[in-house]
């Protein structure tokens, strides 16, 4: 309660605070350009560390151990979420209820309103409220301090807090895969509404000099879906790291990671459950 | 000096090149895109002031989309600089 009556009090500094907080200023610039002087050249930007298994061969025995790691991290937070959420419900919500229950109803009515058969509409908000849900945990965790493992030419580097958590989004295989995971789902969907003497005849639509392009219409959509996100993610974090590497004491960092990591990792996470309820509803319209 | 490798020197500056290239022309369509968006999500806000939490949501997902073909040029400038 006390945050409250601080946040409405106007902010004002006397003539001893300023003199001290000029000094600590200057003092921090100073530092910042000696540090400048000692920097370590940087190594492994947007390189992953591989482990290639002793079965299998070519690219399927080659996998990214963080990737594994962070998305069981991630389905843990969600399940604990997801327990505490649904643990007890009262009639009167507490914050937290509060807060899960407009979530989940924001991304209902968006359904809702994109799909005209009733039927669809809960199996396509669970598809998209599960992807959603994974994307901005995994997206919101790369706004944080926190673990990071980059391959050097001696071994590999954990580094502890110095950069950003490593996020599975920021793997295109990852991305790729829930891309893909949309595109048959959709097709499924179309053949359980269609048939599957309609929904192969919608691939000749307007007539059958078309069939390539249909064809290669249906291959871009998961392509540009999971690059979107790919490339926001991946290229945000290398973004930001060449900055934090080049003003390593300045208060710069601080300020993009809460942008490239909340405020754009909650956009596109957005964007993409957005763009997947549009890729299935368009595909079970008749 | 004598025995530097041109080949890996021309390499090593067209990466660079090609980088800022690609970068810099694959920043033109979503800047002009994100203006357009921007400039009629103003022109609306304008009209109707009582819309203005929605069409900033919106405008934002809009903005979102656009930008992404200029993210590709980012990801392949950075494909250049840093794996290849």
């Amino acid at each position: 309660m006390n945050e409250s009556k601080a946040k409405k009090k106007k902010l004002t500094f006397t003539k001893g605070e300023k003199i001290f907080l000029g000094i600590l200023i200057i003092i921090y610039i100073i530092v910042g350009i000696f540090n400048l002087k000692s920097m370590e050249p940087l190594t492994g930007v947007g390189e992953r560390w591989i482990v290639t298994l002793p079965f299998g061969e070519g690219l399927l025995s080659r996998i990214n151990p963080m990737t594994v790691i962070m998305s069981w991290l991630i389905m843990l937070i969600l399940i604990v979420l997801a327990y505490r959420a649904g643990k007890k419900f009262s009639l009167i919500p507490g914050k937290f209820q509060l807060f899960m229950e407009s979530l989940l109803e924001f991304i209902y009515s968006t359904v809702e309103d994109s799909t005209s058969k009733k039927e669809f509409v809960r199996p396509i908000f669970i598809i998209a409220a599960t992807l959603f849900l994974f994307v901005v945990v995994s997206n919101v965790i790369s706004g944080f301090p926190g673990v990071q493992v980059v391959p050097t030419d001696s071994g590999i580097k954990i580094s502890l807090f110095e950069d950003t958590w490593y996020t599975p989004t920021s793997d295109i295989n990852t991305n790729a895969t829930y891309s893909v995971m949309v595109l048959i789902i959709s097709h499924a969907f179309a053949i359980k509404v269609k048939g599957f003497g309609k929904w192969l005849k919608g691939f000749f639509e307007p007539n059958p000099i078309m069939f390539p392009m249909n064809i290669i219409g249906e291959i871009a959509k998961p392509i540009s879906h999971s690059l979107r996100l790919f490339g926001n993610i991946a290229g945000g974090g290398i973004l930001v790291l060449i900055l934090s590497y080049m003003a390593k004491y300045m208060f710069i960092p601080v300020v993009l990671w809460g942008f490239f990591g909340i405020f754009v990792g909650v956009i596109q996470a957005l964007v993409y459950s957005m763009l997947a309820i549009a890729y299935i509803s368009s595909q079970i319209e008749e | 000096m004598e025995n530097i490798d041109m080949a890996k020197a021309i390499m090593e500056a067209a990466k660079y090149i090609g980088a800022g290239i690609a970068m810099g022309f694959g920043a033109i369509g979503p800047a002009i895109g994100e203006g357009n968006i921007g400039a009629s999500a103003m022109e609306a806000m304008a009209r109707q002031p009582e819309m203005g939490g929605t069409l900033i949501t919106r405008m934002l997902l809009a903005m979102a989309v656009t930008e992404s073909t200029g993210l590709y040029s980012l990801l392949v400038a950075l494909i250049l600089l840093f794996i290849i």
